[in-house]
């Protein structure tokens, strides 16, 4: 017990320790995290509030409906809190630069186990419980449910907790006791992604649009049927569900049995994951230091063809280009981000081809050029995503390497430069074929399709220059996970930088097309107040796009210069 | 060939380099001695442009590292204690992503590699990925890196660090060699025999100031002390009396 004590005051002092530094930046870290959480809580609560509240008006099947989203909610949590804890249990029982020191310590098996046990169940499951807590409490406020319902809950949490915590922790102990652990953390950051990605396009590609189509609702009788099925009653979160379920919906479920259920496979969890934990943790260990790191191929056609594509720049901007690309195509932490945004662009397009434009009550022409408008707003954050997963953290990358770039004769302001321009022509080849693709898909005019790609190609330049200004000016060189420098503050203030900058665009633009279609719609010319009014919103916007493109690279060179590493 | 001119640098209210004045030769194997923060590491950093002095002037081969910083840093190798590369690279690549930020052109520059590569050992390496290679190998291709575009002035930060016998006994040779060739290595170290076997001039830092400067002989006259070797003048310089008390403390 004292062996646990230790380990975890270490980690609590540490945490202490580096919440002392940077006061003033990271109360302002804080201030914007806890906004943009609580408005997430308020927003989830909001919404099932609302959904829950339509369900209870609904007789016969609205109870039905509530339980069986109460089980998608669990079985979602459960996934969730069982991945979190693979990946959290692979960073703390493997590697973690602490273990080298703690491993060669007299601290038996077990202590090493329920400390970072709970370290693992703090780390992994806190942001499920926030998350979880406002949809819980609309169901309590939907359903009336008296303190009972609330006891039971932290009573039905905690062994869920440790369940899939205990699962995680075997899981990855098998996994590394199979294959070598930092071989490991590229096909599970990969298998996941990939996994999140297909349920993503699965559910998309179901259109659940359909649901809502009144030639379906013979299937009801059917649909009451399936409903009334449990998930499966062999996993916890159903025994979760079935244990609230006599608070909220007067199920005759039960209570006790699957309350003692839950508790008694819980510790049963925990005692077994000790138990698999002495036998095979140090061998598991052991084989995980001798594990190299995985080799990519390095083809030299691509070198070739990179070469004579970057031979018309200067010595120092190819040096710079060539190492950014190679590292970036060796360095498998970045792809799942790809597989990711790709996936996203793919789903965007898809919805532009299924858009039911012909069935709507509006007139085809000004539907489409309403849409394609909107489209133009979208298509812009779908790019400030993707310059926030890879333009935000281009000098960031640089990692404790950026001692070579800044004692060598390369000027700053030419190194931010060549990032720039690499992350504009990544960034405004997929914003065209976006922007292009989705207009011809929605049969838009000539007069829009060219409008939205000139802004969009104009937009371009402010987010690239956002992201490379912001990410130089908020540097985070020592990260350990390079999908932590995107997450951060700094990634923060680039969405809202990005978001506003790109709304600002757009509401300027909203005007001068609503006049041009209104005199195209009317068949009238415009008015000399009208042109003149186009003419200043556009010029607005024009100077917009300038400051956002010429402002945060200077704020970015001139940090990045006086910057001590 | 270097000279720091009153040279100051204060993080918050700490002074971490005290107004310091130097001067090194060419053609001087140059040592920076002194306690764990003393300043060695901060001093060495201004001097590669890695952090801004708060004041003074640090000038290497005539160029004003403030006013010029590029014309500086052209004609100085710098090695750092630790070696961060990047991981990804293979060493050769590597080697010519250092000769592409020196404008060197690719023509000689191939055969300077593999010139570089041969003499630190690295030969058999220089295809594989920089994350397979071990602390040793890393501070030796840093090393080759640093000589890439033929400077005219090391600055190096613990040269030994990782380093194995053969290692050493290669990097002591390699600076003497540079050095009779008319050049310059600023090197800073806690290694007391190396910096008695290989440098002209020594210099020790304490608590940011400039304690005592000179060649053996000058050092051995400031310390007072009457031994040949290196060691007791240092710690009677920087206070051996407390060494003594932790030895007699480690016996219990």
């Amino acid at each position: 017990m004292r062996e646990i004590i230790i380990l975890l005051t270490a980690k609590i002092l540490s945490y202490k320790n580096s919440s002392k530094q940077e006061d003033t930046k990271r109360l302002l870290r804080f201030a914007v995290f806890f906004t943009i959480g609580v408005l997430f809580w308020c927003g989830t609560f909001l919404i099932f509030f609302r959904v829950l509240s339509y369900f209870s008006s609904i007789e016969v099947i609205g109870s039905l409906l509530a339980s069986k989203l109460l089980s998608m909610v669990f079985l979602t949590f459960f996934s969730l809190l069982i991945f979190s804890n693979v990946i959290t249990a692979l960073s703390n029982y493997f590697l973690s630069d602490d273990l080298q020191l703690l491993n060669s310590l007299p601290m038996s098996l077990g202590s090493l186990y329920t400390g970072r046990f709970i370290e693992n169940i703090v780390n992994s499951s806190w942001t499920v419980l926030f998350f979880s807590f406002p949809v819980f409490l609309a169901y309590g406020l939907v359903y009336s449910a008296s303190l009972f319902y609330y006891l039971t809950l932290i009573g039905v949490f905690i062994p869920f907790l440790l369940i899939s915590a205990a699962m995680g922790t075997v899981l990855i102990l098998i996994l590394v006791y199979i294959f070598p652990a930092r071989r490991l953390k590229d096909i599970i950051l990969i298998a996941s992604i990939l996994l999140v990605m297909g349920v993503f396009l699965f559910i998309r590609f179901l259109q659940p649009e359909r649901l809502v189509d009144p030639e379906r609702f013979y299937l009801v009788m059917d649909y009451i049927t399936d409903l009334k099925v449990p998930t499966s009653p062999l996993i916890p979160s159903q025994w979760a569900t079935n244990a609230l379920s006599p608070f909220l919906f007067g199920h005759p479920e039960d209570l006790q049995f699957f309350i003692l259920l839950l508790w008694s496979t819980g510790l049963a969890f925990v005692v077994i994951g000790e138990w698999v934990f002495e036998r095979i943790y140090y061998d598991a260990w052991s084989k995980a230091q001798e594990a190299k790191s995985a080799k990519l191929s390095r083809s030299k056609m691509v070198t070739r063809l990179l070469e004579a594509l970057l031979k018309p720049f200067s010595s120092q901007i190819r040096a710079v280009v060539l190492k950014d690309i190679r590292t970036f195509l060796r360095d498998t932490n970045q792809w799942p981000q790809l597989f990711l945004i790709g996936a996203l662009i793919i789903i965007y397009i898809y919805n532009f081809s299924v858009l039911p434009l012909e069935k709507s009550p509006m007139p085809t022409f000004y539907l489409q050029n309403l849409l394609s408008f909107i489209n133009l707003g979208l298509a812009s954050f779908v790019i400030s995503a993707l310059a926030v997963r890879f333009t935000f953290p281009s000098i960031s990358l640089e990692g404790k390497s950026f001692w070579i770039l800044k004692s060598s004769p390369l000027e700053v302001r030419r190194l931010v430069w060549s990032k720039f321009w690499v992350s504009f022509f990544c960034l405004v080849i997929p914003a065209e074929i976006l922007i292009i693709t989705t207009n011809v898909l929605m049969n838009a005019t000539h007069f829009m399709i060219w409008l939205s790609a000139i802004t969009i190609g104009c937009m371009t330049f402010g987010i690239t220059s956002l992201g490379i200004g912001l990410g130089t000016y908020f540097p985070r060189f020592k990260v350990e996970n390079v999908s932590q420098i995107a997450t951060g503050f700094g990634g923060m203030m680039y969405m809202i930088a990005a978001v506003s900058f790109i709304s600002l665009v757009v509401i300027l633009e909203a005007r001068p097309v609503y006049l041009f279609f209104m005199s195209k719609l009317r068949n009238l010319p415009l008015t000399g107040g009208e042109l003149m009014e186009i003419f200043m919103l556009l010029f607005i916007a024009l100077v917009l796009n300038i400051l956002a493109f010429i402002l945060p690279m200077k704020l970015g060179i001139k940090k990045l210069s006086s910057l001590e590493v | 060939m270097i000279q720091l001119i009153d040279l100051s640098k204060r993080f918050g209210n700490f002074i971490a380099v005290d107004s310091i004045t130097l001067k090194v030769d060419p053609g001087e194997v140059f040592g920076f001695l002194g306690p764990n923060g003393a300043g060695k590491t901060t001093t060495i950093k201004m001097m590669a442009g890695l952090i801004k002095p708060t004041s003074g002037r640090i000038i290497i081969n005539g160029w004003d590292l403030a006013e010029h910083p590029n014309r500086a840093k052209e004609v100085v190798g710098f090695i750092p204690d630790r070696p961060f590369l990047y991981e990804k690279l293979t060493a050769l690549e590597f080697l010519r992503f250092i000769a592409g930020l020196y404008n060197l052109s690719s023509n000689g520059v191939e055969g300077r590699m593999h010139y570089l590569f041969k003499l630190f050992g690295l030969t058999d390496w220089q295809n594989e990925l920089i994350e397979s290679f071990s602390h040793g190998m890393k501070q030796r291709l840093v090393m080759a890196s640093a000589f890439i575009h033929q400077p005219t002035v090391i600055i190096v930060d613990e040269p030994m660090v990782g380093l194995d016998p053969k290692g050493a006994k290669l990097v002591k040779e390699v600076f003497r060699e540079f050095c009779n060739e008319g050049r310059t290595v600023f090197m800073s170290t806690h290694t007391l025999e190396i910096a008695e076997e290989v440098c002209d001039r020594i210099a020790i830092i304490q608590e940011g100031k400039i304690i005592a400067v000179g060649n053996m002989k000058e050092l051995r006259e400031k310390a007072g002390s009457e031994g040949k070797k290196l060691e007791p003048i240092f710690f009677k310089l920087t206070g051996g009396e407390e060494v003594k008390k932790v030895v007699e403390a480690l016996r219990f």
